[in-house]
């Protein structure tokens, strides 16, 4: 009964005619940056968390969580169509949705990967509006201990899951968390790698070391390669999957809606790990997994439920516990603390507008995309043919305004350069950015949580692992620290192992 | 990998060189740790988790580095073959130049030349096209910051913008 009234609560703070507008402008450029290769719901979300300051905080985060669930419907688009995916949990959806394009059935594989994310997108918001109060009442009780050990294991899994080698992705998170350290300490105030300037006082913002690494770094490395696109050029008729076609995704998106929600509540997983999954699944489970590759709606509906429902999934563990699980949740953590609010256990119950209010508008915002996807197919087909060398020139300048407008600082925009070259070698050399952005967000939390655990333990590092939700996530992390080393699991890492970073 | 791309102990052995850099890394974040005070387990200080993760830093550098040894590891020429090299720095030294005259010249006359730049050099857009967009662009955005959002644009030492 009080989810009901939770809810009819959220739905008025979502229906608010400003609310419902940042809602919509949120899917909006969701679908346009899932749609357009090259600019991902990341740089996009970086770009915008400057606007978000002139609303209210409501606005503000309906409008930025809009613009993550909106690119994974956008992103299938692209897939389909192109063979490019427009973010990085659409890539598997290239592999048969751009191959039902090619035999004429472009209509039925958007159709059902439209249906499929709203279907998924739809439970995984029930699942959270009944898992997350439950789990914020747990959370209560966790100390310091138990949030250095979650966070821990978010970035162990995070490693795990990163493509290439997981020296490096664990290289990589040390130097996140070293730059996160950059600043004053939070308990001595005593300036930490400033070499003296005084921009470096409040450390590096979020926004220039994201869109460096994500945007700035993507453009150059798309600038390598004259980028080649085979649009299905046929009119698209039909969005609406036929009887056989819903008889053979039905499983697939439950299965998929499942798998993705759960996938995407643990540290580290997320929308990329959950279509992977879901595709790997499905192509076991099917009687014919020959066809998996040459145009099986099962491999179109199974992935795209899986990424929406991971996606609204991944909300679970910020909006309860604080904790960002991937470095899409670690921006909008960016989101909530620029409005003075910390998500976590006590949110629900000292904000249920804000809570309740965001929960319904994905609700919204679902059923927006539904319109959006489908009989507006035309217009973003349209927006494919925009030539990449007249779109990087605008990206660039536009990732340039939005740095700047974060902190209105020039100091900013030269982070954001120096970044985006580094990100640049690095993904050349084979280091992955996602670990060390999350490590970055996580970095001075992980710091504080551990300090004041070893100041109230009076120095007893048995704390870590006496407390048992402390020591499950210290053992499973050790676990997936170790698994690389065995053959078998080596093989398994390297089957599900992903590029998060588009 | 194999052949020429994938070396043992060569000079242009790529993972021999990013773990070497790792490794610079850690013990420059151990030095910084260090100076910063370690403190005891009891109250750590300032220091303590930069030292220990510059420690962290220096072991997975070596790692990489043993791999690089005794695995080898691709060149750096076959990092970028078959790619067209030169456009990447084209970028960045347009967005270095960008980064130096953004300062003194201001937004406008900074961003007006990055853009021309950029849609001529790397994939030639036509100049009846690069022109306007390069012009409009930059203009439309700086004039919908200011009006609308209320929010300044740098305007260089001619007050421009």
């Amino acid at each position: 009964m009080d989810t009901l009234v939770n809810v009819a609560h959220g739905f008025g703070v979502a229906l608010a005619p400003i609310n419902l507008l940042y809602c919509f402008i949120g899917v909006f450029i969701g679908t346009l940056v899932g749609v357009l290769p090259g600019i991902g719901p990341i740089s996009a979300m970086s770009l915008l968390l400057p606007v978000t300051l002139s609303g209210t905080p409501e606005s503000g985060i309906i409008m930025m969580a809009g613009i993550y669930y909106g690119s994974m419907y956008g992103g299938s688009t692209t897939s389909i169509l192109v063979n490019i995916p427009g973010e990085a949990a659409s890539v598997v959806t290239c592999i048969d949705g751009h191959q039902m394009a090619k035999q004429g059935r472009a209509g039925p594989a958007l159709g059902i990967a439209a249906f499929g994310s709203f279907i998924a997108g739809t439970f995984s918001l029930v699942a959270l509006m009944l898992v997350a109060p439950k789990l914020a009442s747990v959370a209560i009780v966790f100390g310091p201990a138990e949030y250095f050990s979650l966070m821990a294991l978010g970035l162990v899994v995070l490693t795990f899951l990163t493509q290439g080698s997981m020296a490096k992705a664990l290289l990589m998170a040390c130097i996140g968390v070293v730059l996160g350290l950059i600043g004053l300490d939070s308990i001595t105030a005593q300036p930490r790698l400033t070499f003296g300037r005084i921009e470096l006082m409040d450390g590096i913002g979020l926004v220039p070391v994201v869109m460096g690494l994500f945007g700035v770094a993507e453009v150059l490395l798309n600038t390598e390669q004259a980028i080649k696109r085979d649009i299905i050029n046929a009119k698209i008729t039909r969005l609406l999957p036929n009887k056989e076609d819903w008889k053979a995704s039905a499983g697939p998106v439950g299965r998929g809606t499942i798998l993705g929600f759960f996938l995407g509540i643990l540290p580290g997983g997320g929308a990329v790990v959950a279509s992977f999954a879901s595709y790997a699944l499905e192509k076991r489970l099917s009687a014919t997994p020959e066809r998996f590759g040459h145009g099986a709606i099962e491999g179109v509906a199974g992935p795209e439920a899986a990424n929406n429902a991971a996606a609204g999934g991944a909300f679970i563990p910020l909006m309860t516990l604080g904790i960002p699980p991937n470095v899409v949740m670690a921006l909008l953590l960016g989101a909530f603390v620029v409005h003075g609010l910390q998500p976590g256990p006590l949110m629900i119950t000292q904000n249920p507008g804000l809570f309740w209010g965001i929960v319904a508008s994905m609700y919204i915002g679902n059923l927006m995309l539904l319109v959006l996807n489908l009989p507006m197919i035309g217009m973003w087909v349209q927006l494919l043919k925009l030539p990449y060398n007249i779109l990087f020139p605008l990206i660039i300048l536009f990732t340039i305004i939005g740095v700047y407008c974060s902190g209105n600082n020039v100091f900013d925009v030269y982070v954001m350069i120096a970044f985006g070259i580094i990100g640049y070698f690095m993904r050349k050399l084979g280091y992955e950015p996602a670990p060390l952005v999350l490590a970055f967000v996580l970095g001075p939390m992980l710091e504080n949580n551990l300090r004041k655990s070893l100041i109230l333990s009076q120095g007893d590092l048995g704390t870590f692992v006496t407390r048992p939700i402390s020591a499950v996530c210290l053992a499973l992390a050790l676990v997936l620290l170790i698994g690389p080393l065995l053959p078998t699991l080596r093989r398994k890492r390297e089957l599900v192992a992903l590029d998060e970073g588009a | 990998m194999s052949g020429d791309s994938n070396v043992k102990v060569r000079l242009d052995n790529s993972e021999l060189w990013s773990g070497l850099i790792g490794l610079g890394l850690g013990i420059f974040v151990i030095r910084s740790g260090l100076k910063l005070k370690l403190g005891t387990i009891h109250d750590p200080g300032p220091g303590f988790v930069l030292f220990y993760t510059g420690i962290l830093i220096c072991a997975f550098a070596a790692t990489i580095m043993v791999a690089a040894i005794t695995e080898g590891g691709p060149t750096f020429g076959s990092r970028w073959k078959d790619t067209r090299w030169a456009k990447p720095v084209i970028v960045i030294a347009c967005l270095t130049g960008f980064a130096i005259a953004l300062d003194p010249l201001g937004f406008l006359l900074a961003a007006i030349p990055l853009t021309l730049l950029l849609m001529r050099l790397i994939d030639p857009v036509r100049w009846s096209l690069a022109v306007p967009i390069s012009i409009l662009v930059p203009v439309g955005m700086w004039w919908l910051l200011k009006q609308a959002l209320g929010i300044q644009l740098p305007s260089g030492m001619f007050g421009i913008g």
